[in-house]
């Protein structure tokens, strides 16, 4: 690097009094004696007059950021780094009580991941740069341009939550406080998440409406119920760490699929057929779908398949348009569906207000579970107990199974090649669910 | 083959192009990249983060980044609507970054399950100032694979922000695609680095106005300055000086330059035809089938599809326009709003909009409109 001083000299651009370039002469002191390469440190500065110390910094990397994501940022970095680069860089994030508050969550969260990050919170009780207005973190009856007359909120105690959030190093200590640098030092040294939190004055506002000054920091500290000193120095394993012993720096790459296979099966698909199938979310719908389509690629066809299901996992309707075809399939939708499986009355449902059973013509193969409720259609469904024979979790195989035997398209040993594919030592229980159904005895009356 | 979907080929597409580094956070219908990534990310020895939120994760990346891996989120309309503020960030500071938005149906929470391209201008003016941000639009799951790679090649190339705008449809649904023979291509080529041996450097200043400047990562050899405001050749801060203002002027430069190049069609041009017919992603699809049962019929109609959608492909458009005297657009939003970014560049031909809101656009729609004389 260029051997320019970690921290350059002077008071600027900051006004007198002000705490934060009281921060930067004890970060300069905490670095000088940690001797770190300057390379391996990065100064990650918040938005706010904090963000104003870029300038300040002399042979580190320096990354200004956004308004209290400064930390999220500084994650990133420093878990890149950890597992992919050299595992050395060290960020310091700069933040006032501003940027902590509205970057609550990206704080919390690096606490958590623990990556080697150190967080430095100037927190000077008011937002300054924009003209003093309140913060989450004034204390009761401190004076603001938003509270003239007194602050009615209580503050946070961001070291607390920090705490609650797992952070391994978290300190909390006024400017004046002559074992700041060494408390600095403690921090980036620690190899994980730290974080110290400054109670600093803004003589452009603070001071000049509440009677504070820099020896009263630890008064109102008191007052206010923060502890002050190290909080916790309690190291835990790093995200990076724990990574890296999992997975190691293993570059294998993704095992190479398959070049194209010959089919394995004969089809007899002459045009582009549509097949809806629709039952209950949870019933494997979409999985029946899927061995249809593996089983027309085991035929060497193309073949699309369109999933429709509510927001909801596990309830509710589920649909799969499926296309096999000869040629490659440009639209995935199906405007005429040469065949219609139901295996549900939540599957009906949706077909009926999806227009999908209004399009049913006469050519249409209609497979239905002899339980359900459907509208007239142009052509007589097919009724099994699809549900009793097979089982709600194999009906909608069933009902593929039913159609390939009807349509005589797709070989049942295709589709019994892709259940064994799939299902391996399972593979006969689901199996099972390809075996011809006999009607339901029609019910009397 | 491989019966798979365009979120798992973009996930691979990004492996593919050296993406080393994902962050995300679950939305619907994005999930399965990040499930995909967080999957084969450790054995190409890369790293994925749960991010806590859609701002931490693009800012993570952005992170990432900056110390030279390359990086990618996905996500839909309203975890992309959380991001911008950083991808504006990456834009500032000249920071490859790929960010895969899977449509869905808008505006707010929408409907998760349900496609729709309404985000195509929301992901192309989401910067102030009006820098454009490279957006590819893949129609189908192998198209995923190749324009995610060719996102990380205009990332890396321009570092720049660039978005991969696919959709529930083309990110969820299962194709047979001859995978084995996508993954072939090796990683292109990455941010031009600074001079071996270069102790100071000017972060900002570039070798000419339509190209980014020399990349060292933030905790390299080389004292880095990397900052979201305003800013001189070196980094400083500073609103409106001359340099200043050159240097934001150049972040669209450096995208205006490349345009030709970044401009990604597929056409099918029918000799005298009087209509062309263009689209982009999911409704491609459907227009382009539309267009095969129309020419059956003897209609003669050209078709474009646009794979590149910013910025806008005017290189790939003026050959397709040639002897039309008609053009039709077809997007599943409800104003036609990539319809509207075309116009200016039409020649004064007829545009016709066909849009829909609510499902794709069925062939059967855009035949009629095609039938008719233009």
């Amino acid at each position: 690097m260029t051997g320019d001083p970690w921290i350059l000299p002077g008071a600027g651009p900051y006004c007198k009094g002000c705490g934060h370039p009281l921060v930067l002469r004890a970060l300069d002191e905490a670095l000088a004696v940690l001797a770190l390469d300057p390379a391996d440190v990065a100064i990650v500065t918040d938005i706010g007059c904090v963000g104003l110390a870029d300038s300040r910094i002399g042979s580190p990397h320096t990354v200004h950021t956004m308004h209290g994501r400064s930390s999220a940022f500084a994650s990133g970095l420093a878990l890149a780094d950890s597992v992919l680069g050299t595992g050395r860089l060290k960020p310091i994030v700069l933040v006032g009580d501003g940027g902590a508050t509205i970057g609550i969550n990206h704080l919390i969260g690096a606490a958590l991941l623990n990556p080697d990050v150190t967080v430095v919170v100037h927190n000077n009780f008011l937002f300054g740069m924009t003209g003093g207005q309140s913060s989450a973190l004034s204390p009761v009856d401190f004076v603001t341009a938003t509270t003239r007359e007194g602050n009615l909120v209580s503050p946070l105690d961001l070291a607390r939550v920090l705490l609650a959030s797992r952070a391994p190093f978290v300190a909390r200590t006024v400017t004046g406080d002559r074992e700041l640098p060494e408390l600095l030092r403690q921090a980036i040294a620690h190899p994980g998440f730290a974080v110290v939190e400054v109670l600093e004055l803004c003589t452009a506002y603070a001071t000049r409406w509440n009677p504070l000054t820099g020896a009263g920091l630890r008064e109102l500290a008191e007052q206010a119920g923060y502890e002050l000193g190290v909080l916790r120095d309690d190291p835990r394993p790093t995200f990076a760490a724990g990574w890296l012993a999992r997975h190691g720096r293993a570059t294998t790459g993704r095992a190479k699929p398959a070049t194209t296979s010959p089919a394995r099966f004969h089809h007899d698909v002459a045009h582009a057929t549509g097949i809806v199938l629709a039952g209950t979310a949870g019933e494997r719908v979409q999985t029946a779908a899927t061995l249809l389509a593996q089983a027309a690629l085991l035929c060497g066809l193309h073949a699309t398949q369109k999933n429709d299901n509510p927001v909801t996992q596990g309830t509710g309707f589920s649909v799969s348009e499926l296309i096999l075809s000869s040629e490659p399939i440009l639209y995935t939708g199906i405007e005429r569906p040469d065949a219609v499986l139901v295996t549900s009355a939540d599957g009906a449902a949706e077909l009926a207000r999806a227009g999908v059973l209004a399009r049913v013509g006469p050519g249409t193969l209609v497979v239905a579970d002899a339980g359900i409720e459907l509208p007239p259609l142009p052509v007589e469904p097919l009724r099994l107990p699809l549900r009793s024979s097979s089982g709600p979790k194999l009906a909608a195989l069933a009902a593929v199974a039913t159609w390939s035997r009807s349509a005589g398209m797709i070989p049942g040993a295709a589709l019994r090649a892709a259940v064994a594919d799939r299902f391996g030592a399972a593979a006969e229980g689901v199996a099972a669910a390809l075996e011809p159904i006999a009607p339901a005895p029609s019910r009397p009356g | 083959m491989e019966l798979v979907s365009g979120n798992r080929l973009t996930a691979l597409g990004a492996l593919s192009a050296g993406c080393r580094f994902f962050a995300g956070y679950p939305i619907t219908p994005s999930s399965e990249i990040y499930q995909t990534m967080v999957a084969e990310l450790p054995r190409h020895g890369g790293l994925a983060l749960a991010a806590p939120d859609e701002i931490s994760a693009a800012a993570a990346c952005v992170g990432a980044s900056l110390g030279g891996h390359r990086a990618m989120t996905a996500t839909s309309g309203p975890g992309f609507c959380l991001m911008i503020e950083t991808i504006q960030y990456a834009v500032m500071t000249e920071t490859p970054l790929v960010v895969c938005l899977v449509q869905r149906l808008g505006p707010s929470t929408g409907g998760a399950t349900q496609g729709a391209q309404g985000d195509v201008l929301l992901a192309e003016h989401c910067v102030s100032g009006g820098v454009t941000i490279p957006v590819f639009a893949p129609a189908g799951a192998a198209d995923c694979y190749r324009l995610v790679r060719a996102a990380f090649e205009w990332s890396e190339r321009l570092r720049t922000p660039v978005v991969l705008l696919s959709d529930k449809e083309v990110g969820m649904t299962l194709e047979t695609v001859d995978v084995a023979a996508l993954e072939n291509g090796s990683a292109p080529p990455g941010r031009r680095a600074v001079a071996p041996g270069t102790t100071r450097f000017a972060p900002y200043r570039r070798p000419c106005s339509e190209e980014p400047p020399d990349f060292a990562p933030v905790g390299g050899p080389v004292r880095v300055i990397a900052t979201g405001s305003a800013h001189d050749g070196e980094g400083r801060l500073s609103k409106s000086s001359p340099e200043v203002i050159e240097i934001l002027a150049s972040l669209q430069r450096k995208i205006d330059a490349h345009a030709a190049d970044m401009a990604l069609a597929q056409t099918e041009l029918a000799a005298g035809a009087d209509t062309l017919v263009v689209s982009y992603g999911v409704s491609a699809r459907a227009a382009l089938e539309a267009c095969r049962r129309v020419r059956a019929r003897g209609r003669r109609v050209s078709f474009l599809k646009l794979e590149t959608l910013f910025p806008v492909p005017v290189s790939a458009l003026g050959p397709a326009l040639e002897g039309c005297s008609r053009v039709v657009v077809v997007e599943e939003n409800l104003t036609g709003l990539y319809a509207g970014v075309l116009e200016p560049h039409l020649g004064g031909r007829p545009l016709q909009r066909v849009t829909g809101l609510g499902g794709m656009i069925p062939p059967s729609r855009i035949e009629p409109i095609l039938e008719e004389a233009a």
